[in-house]
């Protein structure tokens, strides 16, 4: 017991002796940011929720972005909670705790988490779809009017449903396949099947809660309806081999909402870049860090630009013409 | 070079500054295991229900909070939201006579839908701006407070019930259910019992969580029972080097919650280091290891029996 009680003091001494010297530290990195304001270094937190194709592509944007402006003036904490929903506020509290100049929230939990961190270190968000209910936000204007700003990932859907009216006029059932689990992809169902209805579409709801009963849900999409559309679900993103294993012999044509799901098993898509949308949450972040914006009244931005895309493979399985205007997806 | 760039890019006071928010998730999530602790050790059942518990829990504080309600009746509404998933477990265990882990994992799957109908979607916000809240990783010292005042209140709650008549009856049905049977326990009433009060815990503990983070999302009990045992395990791994034999019941549920710490300030740690993101799980369960293996290896060397080994070879040598 005497031992244990010496060795406790010693480790906590050896804490303490280390802490010292991390003062020492900070002291000296401090002193080149009150000399001159232009050879500000910058920290900047990035927080994504989980490894995935379209989450990894925005935060390549993000840093490319940030790194293109400021060099080597500007570091990058990285941390990825690997989709444990807990371990986004332990991430959001270390770089509160650590004063990062700015944090990148990738993904809804993750914006969550630093928003309930701060509010004072300026918070951009990416790959989120909707953020007045991400943030609990009612009166919802396209400004947070707090320390938060960002990119939405919001597809164009007014522009999607035309897309499908477009490839599949003479359809009549449209299947609307999504995880239960995302709430972005609710909203996007929601929006979607207001559109399509309006177009004279009739619109069901297809939902699962995991990949173990995504085949059995998609069997039965693909049984009692004309087209499918798929949201830009995460979920969905990381199992279309199920996907298109079931709907291609099926003879189901599926309209995507992004690039990497129609890659994997639509037909079309009109297509936003996750790179795209994180390198304009970089631009975004630089005129926060150096020019002083203000997150508060800064408008969430949408992807800069759209691109009609098809998956050539599953067109001509499926004996689908596509118009001219379309841009076959590279293989991979 | 590069390593002495790495070594120098990290900054202990960062580690100091971010305890703090580590030491109040892990006592919510102290709470949570003691829930573990009371199904797990007591009762000896692996209740896999706390990972559906945990997010009904957070799910109904959050949409009540929305809805007007106080957060302290919206917690005490999570507790019963959190009993009647534990009683659901166990009438599908004693009842129907399903086997313990595929009860828990039936009312788990059950709770998904459940839990997607409390919150009408997969997320819902509870935005700290707006509403006050009992913790909330905005205020990191006051969640401090509140978070050990509910675990303190627990502890002792739990403490002076496991003494009662009733309590002891549950954790001699946990011991020898067939001897508690004998003795005229009603043994599938107490393990019902045991499930409903574990779940009802978890679920303040989940309810707590929401606020802290401040929102509820349908996956936030996702692997929680993971934590929830390691946290059980840990615990006892550093009571049992602590106090050894002079452990008792009270100090044994006291680190139950030390495990808790102890978990996330590990994953704070291993946040700290900066390693490679993708490492973070197998570098936690690797130190949660270390940690568990070195008392036993201790304890091995200690063994009278290979120390008597030892001394046999010395002799015959």
């Amino acid at each position: 017991m005497k031992k244990k009680a010496i060795a406790l003091v010693l480790a906590a001494m050896m804490t303490l002796s280390l802490a010292a010297c991390g003062t020492k530290t900070a002291e000296t990195s401090a002193s080149p940011e009150a000399s001159a304001a232009a050879n500000k270094t910058y920290t900047v937190g990035i927080c994504q929720l989980v490894q995935h194709v379209a989450l990894d592509a925005a935060t390549q944007g993000f840093k490319d972005a940030l790194t293109a402006k400021l060099g080597d003036k500007v570091t990058f904490d990285e941390q990825n909670a690997n989709g444990d929903i807990p371990t986004c506020a332990t991430i959001a509290n270390q770089f509160v705790s650590s004063k990062v100049d700015l944090i990148m929230a990738n993904a809804t939990p993750a914006l969550q988490a630093a928003q309930t961190a701060t509010n004072t270190i300026p918070v951009l968000g990416t790959s989120v779809t909707d953020y007045g209910s991400a943030l609990g936000i009612t009166d919802w204007t396209g400004t947070t009017g707090t320390n938060v700003s960002g990119t939405s990932d919001l597809a164009p859907l007014d522009q999607q449903a035309a897309m499908l009216k477009e490839l599949f006029p003479d359809a009549k059932n449209v299947g609307i396949l999504y995880c239960s689990a995302e709430p972005n992809s609710k909203y996007q169902s929601k929006v979607i099947t207001k559109l399509l209805t309006d177009m004279g579409y009739t619109c069901k709801d297809y939902t699962f809660s995991d990949s173990n009963d995504l085949a059995t849900v998609v069997t039965t999409a693909a049984a009692e309806s004309d087209v499918i559309y798929l949201p830009t679900d995460n979920t969905v993103a990381s199992n279309t081999e199920i996907i298109k294993n079931v709907c291609v012999p099926a003879g189901i044509p599926i309209v995507a909402g992004e690039e990497g799901i129609c890659a994997g098993c639509g037909v079309a898509t009109l297509s936003i870049s996750y790179y795209d949308l994180g390198y304009a949450t970089g631009e975004m972040a630089y005129e926060i860090l150096v020019n002083g914006a203000d997150p508060a009244t800064m408008p969430i931005q949408f992807a800069p630009k759209y691109t009609k895309e098809y998956n050539a493979d599953i067109a001509k399985t499926l004996n689908i013409t596509i118009p001219s205007d379309y841009v076959a997806i590279a293989a991979k | 070079m590069d390593i002495l760039g790495y070594f120098a890019s990290l900054n202990p006071l960062n580690l100091l500054a971010s305890l703090p928010g580590n030491v109040a998730q892990g006592v919510i999530w102290g709470i949570m295991a003691l829930g573990v602790f009371i199904t797990y050790r007591l009762l000896e059942f692996a209740d896999l229900t706390v990972d559906g518990s945990f997010a009904t829990g957070g799910a109904v504080t959050v949409v009540l909070i929305l809805a007007g309600v106080p957060a302290p009746v919206a917690l005490v509404a999570a507790v019963f939201a959190g009993l009647l998933a534990g009683l659901v477990t166990g009438l599908l265990h004693t009842a129907l006579g399903i086997p313990g882990i595929l009860a828990g994992i039936l009312t788990q799957i059950s709770l998904w839908s459940v839990n997607l109908m409390i919150l009408d979607g997969a997320n819902k916000a509870v935005n700290v701006d707006k509403y006050s809240l009992i913790v909330s990783l905005r205020n990191v010292g006051s969640s401090i407070i509140m978070a050990l005042a509910f675990a303190a209140v627990l502890i002792m709650l739990l403490y002076w019930y496991f003494g009662t008549e009733q309590g002891s009856a549950i954790r001699a049905t946990g011991c020898n259910p067939h001897m508690s049977k004998a003795q005229g326990i009603n043994i599938d009433a107490m393990k019902v019992l045991a499930l409903c009060l574990s779940n009802g815990l978890v679920a303040l503990s989940g309810g707590l969580m929401a606020q802290y983070q401040g929102f509820a999302d349908i996956k936030m009990g996702q692997g929680s029972i993971v934590i929830g045992l390691a946290a059980v395990i840990i615990g006892e791994v550093l009571g049992d080097a602590l106090f050894s034999k002079k452990m008792n019941f009270a100090i044994r549920l006291v680190f139950v919650v030390m495990g808790g710490v102890i978990y996330y300030l590990v994953i704070g740690l291993v946040m700290w280091l900066k390693m490679p993101t993708d490492m973070l799980k197998l570098l936690t369960a690797v130190i949660v290891a270390i940690f568990l293996a070195v008392p036993y290896l201790r304890a091995k060397a200690k063994n009278s029996f290979s120390l008597a080994g030892k001394r046999g070879v010395q002799k015959n040598a």
